[in-house]
């Protein structure tokens, strides 16, 4: 088969049963538009069962159809199942592209489904593009830490896989089609034949400290930090703000603050009303993540792509300018 | 006795890594390399599999001659013995031909029970590789392992972090995972380990020591994806920089400025 004969474009509407999760509706907004360029027909698939207004969401993105598979084994996430229903509607349907959100278990399923139908697959994409000359997606990502933005393309093979961060694209309705295309299939996986079955699961504690996505003001430190002993001053700064502590990566691989609040592509995207980094070099991996009204940077080095980022700027020693700030807030708080 | 397979890469640091101006090229001459961290930890959750069940542990890596090191570095903390997959038509390879050459290598040393891996590398990060392993071993797959709770009769029982809690999964054998580094904080070799790895056997895999290796499945040849371009990335107009050398009044004017702005 030529790659032409490979049209429209998936998108996966990952759910717990009861609501779909945003990416999935993200996901149908961005590619409403590729296939827009594209002349692709934008099809939203839905594993196992989702109540009808959750389903009316997912049409509310403007996609052309729904594909719904029912059956056995959809009804805790697992691998084998979830990849084998995309490999089966694959092969049936042959889509130009399969975009899955880049959650913990879509990073889980869709690799897989792509060796089972041995093509490529890409992850962590913040653009896409199409190149009409050879009618392939342009993934275009961050690499080697950010220094660089890579075009990637899957130049031969198909179905084109992606997996996409939550919050990479936004969730902007553009209304339902008059006529949407309705599917129903029915694949069934042994539930026996699931190789990882789920036992139970557990909610973490709801920290407060440790939901970020939305505070209104955020105190980013970053690995300009010298330990963890110099973090507490950077704590207390939030608390007169009235905002929360947030990091970047390395302060993560460090082990100095904890996974949730890593802000970035891969691991939390804020909105805020004020974000101040500390210590922040600016990697876009870290800076696509933040979308604040103020934003402000404080960094030693003076060519640090941070400052590219900020509304202000300070050169200057980090631990000095929080500790001068404490004092002036200290001194209004009077 | 448990068959373990650890699979492990080495990186530059990434940190160091420049993109020539002139040429778009990325710049790796001179820069050192690292074992990828979250592949040590993978390595410290099959070691601690080892103490407590009792196997063996078999490394595994893909790349030039002289990631060897990084095997070296592995087996001094538990590694018994270890695989370096070396030539030229392995290079630029993505995640799909990578696993293909990965599994048809460990397939020389037999089949293995546990498959660890690191969540992703710091260089590609696609975090694609371990599901892609697992999907050629033809294994179960347990990612995001936060503990591991028992191996019995042929299955494991382990926890997995998911975005807002904890999930208990039962797997069979052959599973593979990948770790969360919380609970694998690896460990540091002791100096005789250091000093044994040093001089410890690797096998050595070239394209022609691996049996039924399709080179139309190695390399650039089966790799799925392409990287046609790189660029740096388009930075915005810089802010305004309202320093003045001073913390002291660099501060007071940067809370003047949020007072104005109406943040505090």
């Amino acid at each position: 088969m030529q790659k032409s004969d490979y049209k429209n474009m998936w998108v996966y509407i990952e759910h717990d049963g009861k609501t779909a999760a945003p990416v999935g509706l993200e996901l149908c907004c961005e590619l409403r538009k590729l296939c827009d360029t594209t002349g692709d027909k934008l099809y939203a698939v839905i594993l196992g069962d989702l109540p009808h207004e959750e389903c009316d969401k997912v049409r509310e993105c403007g996609v052309d159809g729904i594909i719904y598979v029912s059956g056995t084994g959809y009804d805790y996430f697992n691998t084998d199942a979830y990849a084998n229903a995309f490999t089966v509607l694959s092969k049936k349907y042959n889509p130009s592209a399969i975009f899955v959100g880049g959650t913990i278990n879509g990073r889980d399923f869709a690799p897989r489904f792509a060796v089972q139908l041995d093509t490529g697959c890409t992850s962590d994409a913040m653009e896409l593009e199409y190149d009409p000359e050879t009618g392939d997606i342009q993934f275009i990502e961050p690499a080697v830490g950010g220094k660089i933005m890579a075009v990637i393309t899957v130049p031969v093979l198909r179905p084109q896989v992606g997996t996409i961060r939550p919050g990479t694209f936004k969730y902007a309705p553009t209304g339902r089609k008059a006529e949407i295309d309705v599917i129903c299939e029915e694949i069934n996986f042994d539930p026996e034949a699931i190789r990882c079955k789920h036992i139970d699961f557990t909610p973490d504690d709801i920290d407060p400290e440790l939901d970020i996505a939305n505070a209104d003001c955020i105190v980013c430190v970053g690995n300009g930090l010298k330990d963890s002993e110099h973090l507490e001053r950077y704590r207390e700064l939030a608390r007169l703000l009235g905002g929360k502590i947030g990091c970047t990566r390395p302060l993560f691989d460090r082990g100095i603050l904890p996974y949730k609040l890593q802000i970035g592509q891969s691991g939390v995207m804020v909105k805020t009303k004020l974000y101040i980094s500390f210590g922040v070099s600016g990697a876009v991996n870290h800076t696509a993540g933040v979308d604040a009204d103020l934003f402000i940077a404080v960094d030693k080095n003076p060519e640090a792509q941070i400052f590219n980022y900020c509304d202000y700027g300070i050169v200057g020693d980090m631990d000095q300018v929080c500790d001068e700030m404490i004092e002036q807030l200290k001194a209004r708080q009077k | 006795m448990l068959k373990i397979l650890v699979c492990v890469k080495q990186i530059p640091d990434v940190d160091l890594v420049k993109m020539d101006p002139e040429t778009g090229n990325l710049v790796r001459a001179g820069v050192p390399t690292l074992t990828n961290p979250l592949d040590l930890n993978a390595l410290e959750a099959a070691v601690r599999v080892k103490e407590q069940y009792g196997g063996e542990v078999t490394l595994i890596t893909m790349g030039p001659p002289m990631a060897e090191s990084t095997l070296r570095e592995c087996l001094a903390v538990g590694g018994d013995d270890a695989i370096l997959i070396s030539g030229r038509p392995f290079g630029g390879a993505d995640t799909l031909s990578t696993s293909y050459s990965i599994v048809k290598a460990a397939d020389m040393k037999g089949k293995f029970d546990l498959i660890f891996c690191g969540k992703e590398s710091l260089d590609g990060a696609t975090g694609q590789m371990a599901s892609q392993l697992a999907e050629r071993f033809d294994a179960s797959q347990i990612s995001c392992c936060y503990s591991i709770e028992r191996i019995a009769d042929g299955r494991i029982r382990a926890v997995r972090a998911l975005e807002d809690g904890k999930e208990t999964v039962e797997a069979t054998l052959p599973c593979l995972l990948t770790v969360e580094k919380d609970n694998f904080y690896g460990r540091l070799p002791n100096l005789k380990a250091y000093l044994d790895a040093k001089s410890a056997p690797i096998t050595t895999y070239t394209e022609n020591d691996i049996d039924g290796l399709d080179l139309n499945k190695i390399g650039v040849p089966g790799s799925g994806t392409i990287v046609p371009k790189i660029y740096p990335p388009e930075l915005p107009e810089p802010g305004q920089i309202i320093s003045t050398g001073s913390a002291k009044s660099d501060a007071r004017r940067l809370v003047e400025i949020l007072a104005e702005k109406g943040s505090i």
